[in-house]
């Protein structure tokens, strides 16, 4: 069994993942909306940056930054359709869960209509070399992926907690009545949660095409294991759900590795199963009480 | 009283609140001008929370005229209690509520920091935690503790420590001595009245009227969601007409 | 009375100037002066006549702007209940009528009358008949799709009442239903495939499997709740689904294990195959409504509301104990889900992995969601509409799943209960406008304010300031110029009405604060002073002024009092 391939495609994999998983659980803890359409601004941004290579440039930053851009642009239409419009109403959650699984059958069915079911490629961003570190092999896009995402969500988490907009942010997951009253507006912190949020996505998206494809429903799967992986880290909990992101990124590698692909899914929800049966508010649950599901 | 001539800070105008189908406030009228500090006493469930909400744009309805620092910041409003409370603290108010709406995972420093959120008070925020910590001196060894930790003492420390790091024109404290000790409910009064004030006011509600006497500048009674001028009506029964 | 009648007329004195404002410079006459008809009558410029219940007809005019929607509480009344009251059709084994009525005696035209509180039942029966007939109408070229989309919808909806009695009765957001439909029909059509089965032993089967999968997803309600359990049930869903599509024996090659006996008789033309399987699923419906009144309406449905998510304590403090609850609707629940499941084998003749996809759950979502959650009537209606959508208007293609999203993103978005919950949500927020509107048109000033009132022993004393603050109203409006000049040349005598009616009501007031005149020396100087309206204490001085003469004292004081009117 070739170790290194699979400890490198682990890291790659827990990158991605946990990039879905931190936007989502962000955007549960300041905004208490289950972001259910993260699977579409995955897929919208992934075409996104399509587009722009095939019509503008395929510059691999400027692709990278295309996407970002849908992303974030996807994440303002989900904050101005699903949050802003009911977040002062009865029973927000479940209608923001709900409003947000509306958006996604919209807007992937959209997608389909506008795009047809072909799925697209994007342009190798990273090139096509190798390195070897301490023995273990990383294709370029591995590494790519690695560094990027490691890159900018070291950024989010360091502007998070110093500037002043992460400091609201994390104000408004605590205690949004509290916040209105310190100056923070809760309209403008959701715009800005979701536009960060879907930048993530964009960006997981944009490394994620790299090995798949871009296709209509391509963020159906990605979506259901961030979301996944932040509820077992635990909702609203960054350390949990980079920690969850690990732990799924190794099982994938591994079940792949040893059963086969097919069985990826198997053995993860048997393992998130499992690991929510043994802690119900998962991983780092007990840790950070910032807000009750 | 002199303070015609200063300048008007909050000039509310027959405004009326409420929540729902009660009316909590009725055409009430009141000036604070800038310097000042106002003891607002009364009863609960006489209105006084819900004039410091109304202020905010916090009750559940609202109509009449409040000016902040000269600028209109009441309205006519029947719904979305707090969507424009931002836009009102940035006009320059402190609100202080009652019960320490606080951020449990957040530490003291970045408490103290989140009540900063004016550009200027932002860019001062080092020397107004200093001048807090002059006013709250138990706090500095707890900087670095989360608020969630905290005794109910320390949690009202550094709930009106939050309000009076912004760069406000106007300090609305809501019951700063509820649910405390007696002692401890003393000095925190006892911090209050040592803030210098400068060119702001400050409303502080109460129900103890022994803990304001003699201290505050003037002090507006308040029954039945209306203002009953200076403390000498504030005896039940001998007001006029009875 | 129309006091307009009293308007004034020309021998009276010339009219005011404008016809709403009375207070208008004319000429009074002194009455008195009839006894001496030697000398010429007094005249005195006075204020018009004011009719003095024009702040009353204010007061209570109807001011606020009324819109043509009203409370319709109507119910109509059926003609006598006569003995037939006491004779109720109650339907096993409940102890419920058929309908719920209430006799009653109408007061006014003696006679006895009865009324149907809760219609429902009838609107059922209706729809129920409608739908019994409704083949005959389908038009011909559709006759094919509008009837195998209404078998489908009939057992759909029967799907979705059992697993409203989830989501809507316990509030547990489990999406696993879907998965116990197919595990079961999977189950069935795998068994009656190798062992022969007849298609009348599929819904027990289904049943079995259902109980088993019930028990598997229960257990883990009972340590997990909201969005972690909905992930979880998600899980199990999307595990259920990779098996299926990958097992060889589920048919992974074939998409879908078939060959499951059907119900339907031998030698049917198509037509009269689809007319059966119509019929059948309307029947399964029929059942799934029972079963969703059965529990929903009864002791298990009142304590799972007791105990909703987060109220848990609660309810175990009042003595509810909600784990057995849920664990026992959650077995009822899946248990007749598999019973549908095995339906499903039978009617469709096996089983797709398309039961376990996103796209299912999500528009079984919609079904719900669109009707109202927690409504038996909601999920039938929701069903009907997203089945139509999904089924009938097929040229639309992926558009139509656009639609369907549409209308759940406006549902949500704009009602808190779906489609059945209009009503209740449009008279909350009319009742909370109007309730809101009321009160902030409440006057103050004399008005005993709701605090007060309850605090104020004497309830006599509302209703005496409420008429007091209406009569100051009035009085301020009778005070003018040639009024006050009046008093001011005689302050005592044969006065005009208006300046009468000011000086009984200055009378008229309590003597605590009252003012007096205080003889500081006879003929030379009067004070003004306010009575203490206690005995044995002495008056206060008003002011610093002595005034020269009586009648200069008594219009000092008149003025004093009129300027206390008009501030109050």
């Amino acid at each position: 069994m070739n170790w290194s391939f699979v400890i490198a495609n682990a890291i790659t994999l827990a990158c991605i993942y946990g990039t879905l998983a931190i936007g989502i659980s962000l955007t549960w803890s300041s905004l208490g909306l289950v972001n259910m359409a993260y699977g579409f601004i995955f897929a919208l941004s992934g075409y996104g940056a399509w587009l722009f290579s095939q019509h503008i440039a395929s510059f691999a930053p400027l692709v990278m930054a295309a996407g970002i851009l849908t992303g974030a642009l996807g994440g303002v239409l989900v904050c101005a359709l699903a949050f802003i419009p009911i977040h002062d109403k009865p029973n927000f959650p479940l209608r923001g869960l709900i409003a947000t699984l509306a958006i996604s059958l919209i807007g992937n069915q959209a997608l389909l209509w506008q795009f047809g079911p072909r799925s697209k490629s994007l342009p190798r961003l990273f090139g096509t070399w190798n390195v070897n570190i301490f023995g273990v092999v990383l294709t370029a896009d591995k590494l790519g992926a690695i560094v990027s995402a490691i890159v900018l969500l070291s950024l989010v988490l360091l502007w998070m907690r110093s500037s002043r907009r992460g400091l609201e942010i994390r104000a408004m997951m605590m205690n949004p009545h509290a916040a209105s009253i310190v100056g923070i507006g809760v309209r403008s912190t959701g715009f800005a949660v979701m536009a960060l949020t879907g930048g993530l996505a964009g960006l997981a998206a944009v490394l994620l095409a790299q090995t798949y494809y871009v296709a209509p429903f391509s963020g159906i799967t990605p979506m259901v294991k961030g979301l996944s992986i932040a509820l077992m880290g635990g909702l609203g909990s960054v350390p949990g759900a980079v920690i969850g992101a690990v732990i799924l990124g190794i099982n994938e590698a591994l079940t792949s590795t040893m059963l086969g692909g097919q069985y990826v899914l198997i053995t993860q929800f048997l393992l998130i199963i499992v690991i929510l049966l043994i802690r119900p508010r998962g991983i780092a649950g007990i840790l950070d009480k910032a807000r009750e599901a | 009283m002199t303070a015609t001539a200063r300048r008007e800070v909050l000039r509310v105008d027959g405004l009326s609140a409420g929540w729902g189908p009660m009316r909590v406030i009725h055409d009430l009228d009141l000036n604070v001008y800038a310097g000042e500090r106002v003891g607002l006493v009364g009863l609960n469930g006489h209105g006084k929370s819900t004039l410091f909400l109304a202020i905010a744009g916090l009750s559940g309805w609202q109509r009449g005229s409040i000016l902040l620092e000269g600028h209109e910041v009441g309205r006519t409003r029947s719904q979305g209690p707090g969507r424009y409370t931002h836009l009102v603290v940035r006009r320059g108010l402190a609100l202080m509520p009652q019960g320490d709406e606080i951020f449990h995972g957040l530490t003291v420093e970045e408490h103290l920091d989140s009540g900063a959120f004016t550009p200027r008070a932002w860019r001062e925020r080092a020397t107004r935690k200093k001048r807090i910590l002059r006013i709250f001196p138990p706090l500095e060894k707890l900087m670095r503790t989360p608020v969630g930790r905290l005794s109910g003492g320390e949690r009202r420390m550094v709930s009106l420590g939050r309000g009076l790091m912004a760069d406000a024109g106007l300090f609305l404290v809501d019951e700063p001595s509820l649910g405390l000790a007696p002692k401890i409910g003393k000095s925190v009064i006892n911090a209050l009245m040592a803030v210098d004030l400068g060119d702001s006011a400050m409303v502080i509600a109460e129900q103890n009227v022994a803990l304001l006497e003699g201290r505050v500048d003037r002090i507006i009674g308040m029954h039945a969601g209306k203002l009953k001028g200076e403390a000498s009506v504030l005896a039940p029964g001998l007001g006029k007409g009875h | 009375m129309d006091r307009t009648a009293f308007e004034p007329t020309p021998e009276y004195g010339p009219a005011p100037p404008s016809a709403t404002e009375a207070v208008a410079a004319r000429t009074w006459i002194d009455p008195l002066s009839g006894f001496e008809p030697e000398t010429p009558a007094r005249e005195v410029p006075a204020s018009a006549y004011l009719p003095p219940n024009t702040t009353w007809n204010e007061t209570v005019a109807f001011k606020p702007k009324m819109y043509p929607v009203g409370r319709l509480n109507f119910f109509y009344k059926w003609p006598g209940h006569g003995g037939r009251l006491w004779w109720r059709t109650r339907y096993w084994p409940t102890r419920r009528r058929v309908l719920n009525i209430r006799g009653e005696y109408n007061r006014k035209t003696m006679r006895r009358e009865k009324t149907i509180l809760d219609k429902r039942p009838i609107w059922w029966t209706l729809t129920f008949l409608a739908l019994l007939v409704a083949p005959a109408w389908v038009p011909g070229d559709a006759f094919n799709t509008v009837l195998s989309a209404a078998a489908v919808f009939g057992i759909y909806a029967a799907v979705n009442l059992c697993w409203m009695l989830v989501i809507g009765t316990a509030g547990i957001y489990s999406l696993a239903s879907y998965a116990i439909v197919g595990a079961a029909a999977y189950g069935a059509t795998y068994l009656a495939v190798q062992l022969g089965l007849p298609w009348w032993v599929l819904p027990a089967v289904g049943a079995v499997i259902g109980f088993l999968f019930g028990l598997l997803i229960a257990l883990p309600a009972l340590r997990l709740d909201g969005f972690y359990y909905a992930l979880l049930t998600l899980g199990v869903v999307e595990l259920c689904r990779v098996y299926v599509i990958q097992s060889r024996t589920f048919g992974s090659a074939t998409g879908g294990i078939y060959g499951a006996p059907s119900y339907l008789p031998e030698g049917l033309s198509q037509s009269g195959q689809l007319l059966w399987g119509y019929y059948a699923s309307l029947i399964v419906m029929v059942c799934a409504l029972f079963l969703y009144r059965f529990v929903n309406g009864k002791r298990l449905g009142r304590v799972l509301r007791m105990a909703p998510e987060k109220k848990e304590a609660f309810a175990q403090a009042c003595g509810v104990d909600y784990l057995r609850a849920r664990i026992s609707v959650f077995m009822i629940s899946s248990t007749a889900i598999g019973a549908v499941g095995g339906f499903y084998a039978s009617h469709f003749g096996g089983a797709s992995p398309n039961l376990f996809s996103f796209d299912t759950l999500l528009l079984a979502l919609a079904m719900l969601v669109i009707g109202g959650i927690g409504r038996s009537e909601g999920a039938v209606t929701g069903t009907a509409i997203v089945v139509f959508i999904d089924r009938v208007m097929i040229d639309w293609g992926p558009l139509r799943f656009v639609l369907i999203g549409m209308i759940m993103l406006l549902v949500v978005l704009f009602l808190r209960g779906g489609l059945f919950g209009i009503k209740p949500q449009f008279r909350t927020w009319r009742d909370k406008k109007k309730s809101e509107r009321r009160a902030s048109r409440s006057e103050k000033g004399g008005e005993m304010l709701p605090e007060e009132a309850t605090e104020t022993a004497n309830k006599d004393e509302i209703y005496y300031r409420r008429f007091d603050k209406m009569q100051r109203d009035f009085l301020k409006r009778l005070v003018s110029k040639e009024v006050i000049e009046e008093h001011r040349t005689r302050p005592l005598g044969q006065h005009s009405e208006a300046l009468d009616r000011l000086l009984i009501y200055f009378r008229r007031q309590g003597q605590i604060d009252k003012y007096a005149i205080l003889v500081a020396e006879e003929f030379k100087a009067y004070r003004i002073v306010a009575l203490s309206g206690h005995r044995g204490t002495t008056p206060r001085v008003v002011e610093d002024r002595t005034y020269g003469s009586p009648d200069e004292a008594y219009h000092a004081l008149f003025m004093r009092r009129i300027q206390d009117l008009l501030e109050s």
